[in-house]
């Protein structure tokens, strides 16, 4: 692939420099989210990234190959940095700092030509007056959180406006054309085509997490916040007619599960045969294993961000757990990808859908959604595929970005 | 410092050394637990206008500015006059007025304060709380005594509101300046 930048001028020469600060709240998401899309900076547009983050456990968990004790690391290209908060500045997650880290010193660090703020972290001071310091300084931008909200696309790309000469800008990802788009790897479509195509290639991948798919089962993952649905939902599966195999990678849900299951402790890969309901634990998984996890499953209950992005384009149904917030403000996020979502789904498609994703979220009994859903189920199925070659069309986030550097150079 | 949460239209914020006048404000609830503002800003020396977004907790410098009472006299061709006790006369365009034109009425008496920058009138705030009359609305639908139902209705100057379903055209309301929102029903004024 021709690099997008290698006909840039503007005194930021061939290869620009990209700062990326992430700042680790309470999941994988933030990390997930940066380390991809660092990746893809490296990889597809040939760009020097490095990638602050300060809670490397955090990461190491989505990179193997990471080490949580080297400050500094070099995976994939990407140049990664722990990121330790000055502790005179307000801290975001003070619970991530050692209690004998000191203030970093930034006055030997170059800032670089473009800074992420993700997920409207806090930059440090003396980091922003390194931008400032530049001859040209950097062009500073807040990648927001993904929402299908109508107001994203009307602050996409908006200025605000900053002292010291810096141009600081708010970029919006999201599911329309005008909005800063999705994160998807090139080729990954393609990628995800093939291995579906490929039945020994999906037993294979199945088999090196333990996984024994039986015939006839219906194969779903589950990637989720505590929910007060889930005893209902666990307890339809177990009384339906088809089998299920519930495959479900370490996170959160699991103390939830064990209770349902009336079992003290879930070991990895031990089977639980509830009914018509089988329940199998998997390791945590690293970015590759778990998009093919949902490119083998025929559902996949997914989370917050990037799981969610990442069983879209899986093209399998999904259901979502959006990340709570106060005063219910994610029920409105909720509804503003439904109403995007289903659109061209039937009446009852629509519906049943949308039952089953507000019980989900709001703590109901799954039983009545979840039978409404299996009458359904083909046009779910075939649906989720158009609305992932819908969103494949258009522009990802780092292409997005980088263009986004071009035209303001 | 303010953050950009409390800063209010009408208020002016100082920033890179410009003073910018802040026209319009919404706060919008973005991801996990965090907000955006989003602006429409007008600098002060140049006239020129943009829109602009900002973290709620992002801090502002706030300009103190100086503030006449003023009632309004008149509008002709999308300027809007104002008078103070002195008589003086203070001409604003429909521009500087985005974030209270939906409110202003003719024959209104409310006490309202013009707003100055180095001398120069550059908006005008309206009372927190105000009354307006209401030119139409349908009738009730189902009945509601409770407030909880809402329905639209239509001000003298044509702006549409959201009141209370037992409200009727010609009924007085009174409403909260800082959302726009209908408060209550209310006596005409004396």
């Amino acid at each position: 692939m021709t690099p997008i930048l290698s006909a840039f001028d503007g005194g930021f020469g061939m290869r620009a420099s990209w700062d990326i600060f992430c700042s680790v709240i309470d999941n994988f998401g933030d990390i997930g989210v940066t380390w991809r899309l660092a990746r893809q900076l490296v990889a597809e547009h040939d760009q020097e990234v490095r990638l602050w983050v300060d809670d490397l456990e955090c990461f190491a968990r989505l990179c193997p190959a990471a080490n949580a004790k080297d400050a500094q690391q070099l995976h994939q290209g990407v140049r990664v940095q722990h990121w330790l908060h000055d502790p005179l500045q307000q801290d975001p997650s003070p619970q991530d700092q050692p209690p004998s880290a000191s203030a970093p010193d930034y006055s030997s660090v170059k800032a670089a030509d473009v800074v992420i703020e993700a997920f409207a972290c806090q930059l440090p001071d003396a980091y922003i007056a390194a931008m400032a310091q530049r001859a040209r300084p950097s062009l500073w931008l807040n990648l927001e959180y993904l929402s299908a909200e109508d107001w994203v696309a009307g602050c996409h790309g908006l200025p605000s406006l900053q002292p010291r000469g810096l141009q600081k800008y708010f970029f919006f990802p999201g599911f329309t054309p005008d909005t800063g788009g999705l994160l998807r790897e090139a080729g990954l479509i393609e990628q995800r085509r093939r291995f579906q195509q490929d039945p020994a290639a999906r037993q294979q991948f199945l088999n090196s997490l333990g996984v024994i798919a039986q015939k006839n089962s219906r194969l779903v993952s589950l990637f989720s916040y505590e929910n007060k649905s889930l005893f209902s939902w666990l307890d339809t599966l177990a009384a339906a007619t088809r089998p299920t195999q519930l495959l479900v990678p370490q996170g959160r849900i699991i103390a939830e599960l064990q209770e349902w299951l009336g079992v003290k402790q879930l070991s990895l890969n031990d089977q639980h045969q509830r009914g018509a309901l089988k329940v199998q634990l998997l390791p945590f998984l690293s970015q590759p294993d778990y998009d093919r996890l949902l490119w083998s499953c025929d559902l996949n209950v997914v989370r917050g961000e990037d799981s969610f992005v990442r069983a879209q384009w899986a093209a399998k149904p999904l259901l979502w757990h959006i990340y709570p917030q106060q005063e219910n403000a994610h029920m409105d996020k909720l509804d503003a990808f439904l109403k995007l979502y289903c659109h061209g789904l039937s009446p009852a498609a629509g519906t049943a859908l949308q039952a089953q994703w507000h019980a989900w979220n709001s703590g109901l009994n799954m039983a009545k959604s979840e039978q409404a859903l299996r009458q359904v189920w083909p046009e779910l199925e075939a649906h989720s595929d158009a609305w992932c070659t819908q969103l494949s069309a258009q522009i990802n986030i780092s292409t997005a970005l980088v263009q986004f550097f071009r035209k303001w150079l | 410092m303010k953050t950009a949460q409390e800063m209010k239209p009408n208020s002016v914020a100082l920033i890179d050394n410009q003073p910018w006048l802040i026209q319009k404000a919404e706060f919008t609830k973005s991801g996990r637990n965090s907000a955006i503002v989003k602006m429409k800003l007008k600098n002060l020396l140049t006239g020129s206008a943009t829109e602009t977004v900002y973290k709620a907790d992002d801090k502002m410098e706030q300009v103190i500015l100086d503030r006449v009472d003023v009632t309004y006299s008149y509008s002709s061709d999308s300027v809007y006059v104002f008078m103070d006790e002195d008589y003086n006369q203070y001409e604003l365009n429909a521009d500087d007025l985005e974030s209270v034109l939906p409110f202003i009425v003719e024959g209104m008496t409310d006490i309202c304060a013009a707003v100055f920058f180095e001398g120069k009138v550059i908006s005008v705030d309206l009372p927190t709380n105000i009354v307006r009359q209401l030119t139409y609305t349908e009738g009730s639908a189902r009945g509601d005594t409770s407030g909880k139902v809402m329905k639209v209705a239509r001000l003298a100057n044509g702006t549409e509101i959201k009141v209370a379903d037992f409200c009727n055209t010609d009924d007085w309301i009174e409403i909260d300046t800082r959302t726009g929102e209908y408060k209550s029903r209310a006596k005409a004024p004396a």
